[in-house]
């Protein structure tokens, strides 16, 4: 568990009085997982044309991000300070027109999946070998544009091109998804299942997976807990979009640090 | 004749065969005549699916790339159903793609109001870096294609079912360039696709009765020729706007900004100002709708008979 990159979105929310900390909770282990073992990106080149990319589609879970891109160089602390403030470049939804390293503009769903099969598309097309990886929320997953984009991509054989799905319950709370699993496999995807809190897991489906331009695409359905860390925090309730005051920040800080 | 849709795919393996960053991607519309192009650039025609939104969102990814992405079906689906796409997949990240539209206003004229598409070029105005074609000749399409596909820009391409068969210079097509087709003094109309026509036959009317129309007309709207509009406004102080397109926020609007400084000016409009409910073929819904040159000069000459008798005092 990332305790402190936890840590670190609380108190950038906190400081702004701006952020969905539970979504952020439940996708931090997964974008820190895939910029330390998975992505080839320099933040000293960010924009080069041997990079992997990564598209948050989930995009108000962009706190998760922003502190991994701290993390691993591609923001400062300066910018954290200044997230969703004046003057700043790290905004409740991440703009690519401002911050390195991120890829897409996203925040409306649906949007980011079809980029990232374009992209995919793209690199297929011109022969390169970079991988594609996009983030999807469960909730997400009502859009019709992500079928439609699911269906394409197992059409175009679009093996280099990998969803993953943050799978912590939102959805449910509405229009459930099951059977999910047999939805994208009959969509024609690789299909995976992991505990998305398990570096483990993690580890094994990544050392799994093939980034081929003629196969199928991926899919790894991982399952995670809105709020993971602060038990308080954890599930489908008034924090979506809460922002915590001075008590509940002791408190927080006070778990994140048990648990670590 | 060579229709402009035919045009749009000749075009596409003219381009294609010297760039090949140009892909094209379509939602099951021109399928046959795009094969050309198909078997000419490998790898780089995509007949998606009907999934328009999602086509328009994979484009923005192919920019992404590093390609340069056409994407081309009916102008309903490409620009009111996909708009959000486009707002903010390449308004809002700053990406460039070319989009590529038949079956603008009522050119499916016997298709419904299912098939028409009154917006899109209202629509289009709203992005600072969108620019609006309007192609009613081969000629035009292929000049301003050529002449814009790779500028990293939205560019919009609307391509007119039915020519307005003038022929004009070459090098008077340019982006961002109106044309003045005839010079007068009394009346100027400004006019876009197909209804060139119609315009042309009015002003050759009205000439027998001694009133001299200057017609101009804009393959490009957006960036909108300003200045052609100010010079003739300024001398004949009469205007006829005419649009196969939604009343609201169109081209008549950028006449109405660009002559904000010009006193006394009689304006006039035909458009189109609501949803056409008739099933017909694509002349008579055009007279039904006011986009005729009869009406044109009815107009004209109700406006200037009234000014005639405004200035009497009757």
């Amino acid at each position: 568990m990332n305790s402190d990159l936890r840590k670190k979105i609380v108190d950038i929310v906190y400081n702004s009085r701006e952020g969905h900390i539970p979504s952020s909770f439940s996708i931090v282990d997964i974008i820190n997982y895939l910029y330390e073992h998975v992505l080839n990106i320099d933040p000293k080149n960010y924009k080069s044309s041997l990079r992997d990319f990564f598209i948050l589609s989930k995009g108000h879970g962009a706190a998760a991000l922003y502190v991994v891109l701290n993390k691993f160089g591609f923001v400062s602390e300066k910018d954290l300070k200044l997230y969703s403030k004046s003057g700043g470049i790290l905004g409740g939804h991440p703009d690519v027109t401002k911050v390195p390293g991120v890829e897409a503009s996203t925040g409306s769903l649906g949007h980011g999946f079809p980029m990232a099969a374009g992209l995919a598309l793209g690199l297929k097309i011109q022969k390169k070998t970079n991988k594609v990886i996009c983030l999807l929320g469960d909730g997400e997953c009502h859009e019709g544009t992500i079928w439609e984009t699911a269906l394409v991509s197992k059409n175009l054989k679009l093996g280099n091109l990998v969803a993953i799905v943050d799978y912590n319950g939102s959805a449910a709370q509405i229009l459930p998804l099951e059977p999910f699993k047999q939805k994208w496999d009959s969509f024609g995807f690789e299909t995976y299942e992991i505990d998305g809190h398990n570096f483990n897991d993690l580890e094994n489906v990544f050392s799994k997976l093939e980034y081929n331009l003629d196969g199928k695409p991926k899919v790894i359905i991982a399952n995670t807990v809105k709020g993971k860390g602060v038990s308080f925090i954890e599930g489908h309730g008034k924090w979506h979009h809460r922002i915590p005051n001075e008590e509940e920040m002791i408190k927080i800080a006070k778990e994140l640090y048990e648990n670590n | 004749m060579k229709t402009i849709r035919q045009e749009f795919a000749d075009t596409m393996v003219e381009v294609g065969l010297k760039d090949p960053k140009l892909v094209v991607l379509v939602g099951d519309i021109s399928h046959g005549i795009l094969q050309k192009f198909n078997t000419a650039c490998q790898d780089r025609y995509y007949n998606i699916g009907i999934c328009e939104p999602s086509i328009v969102g994979m484009s923005a990814g192919l920019y992404k790339s590093g390609l340069i992405p056409v994407v081309h079906t009916i102008a309903p689906f490409l620009i009111e159903r996909s708009y959000e796409q486009i707002k903010l997949d390449f308004g809002y990240q700053k990406c460039g793609v070319n989009l590529v539209s038949v079956g603008g206003a009522f050119d499916y004229s016997q298709l419904g109001c299912s098939h028409h598409c009154y917006a899109d070029i209202s629509l289009m105005k709203h992005f600072k870096r969108a620019n609006i074609f309007f192609s009613a000749s081969c000629m035009e399409f292929n000049i301003l294609f050529k002449q814009a596909y790779n500028n990293g820009l939205i560019n919009y391409f609307r391509i007119a079912d039915n020519a307005h068969d003038v022929e004009f210079k070459k090098e008077d097509i340019i982006v961002g360039k109106g044309i003045r087709v005839t010079e007068g003094n009394d009346f100027t109309i400004v006019v876009i696709g197909y209804q060139l026509k119609p315009a042309l036959e009015a002003g050759k009317y009205l000439l027998n009765k001694n009133i001299s129309v200057e017609v101009l007309y804009f393959p490009t709207i957006k960036p909108f020729d300003k200045d052609l509009v100010i010079e003739s406004i300024s001398k004949t102080k009469n205007v006829l706007v005419v649009e196969e397109a939604s009343k609201s926020d169109g081209i008549y609007n950028y006449v109405l900004d660009a002559t904000k400084e010009i006193n006394d000016v009689n304006y006039q409009h035909i458009a189109i100002d609501d949803f056409i409910h008739e099933y017909d073929t694509y002349e008579n819904l055009c007279r039904k709708n006011g986009f005729s040159s009869e009406n044109f000069v009815d107009v004209i000459l109700k406006t200037l008979k009234t000014k005639v008798l405004e200035t009497i005092g009757q």
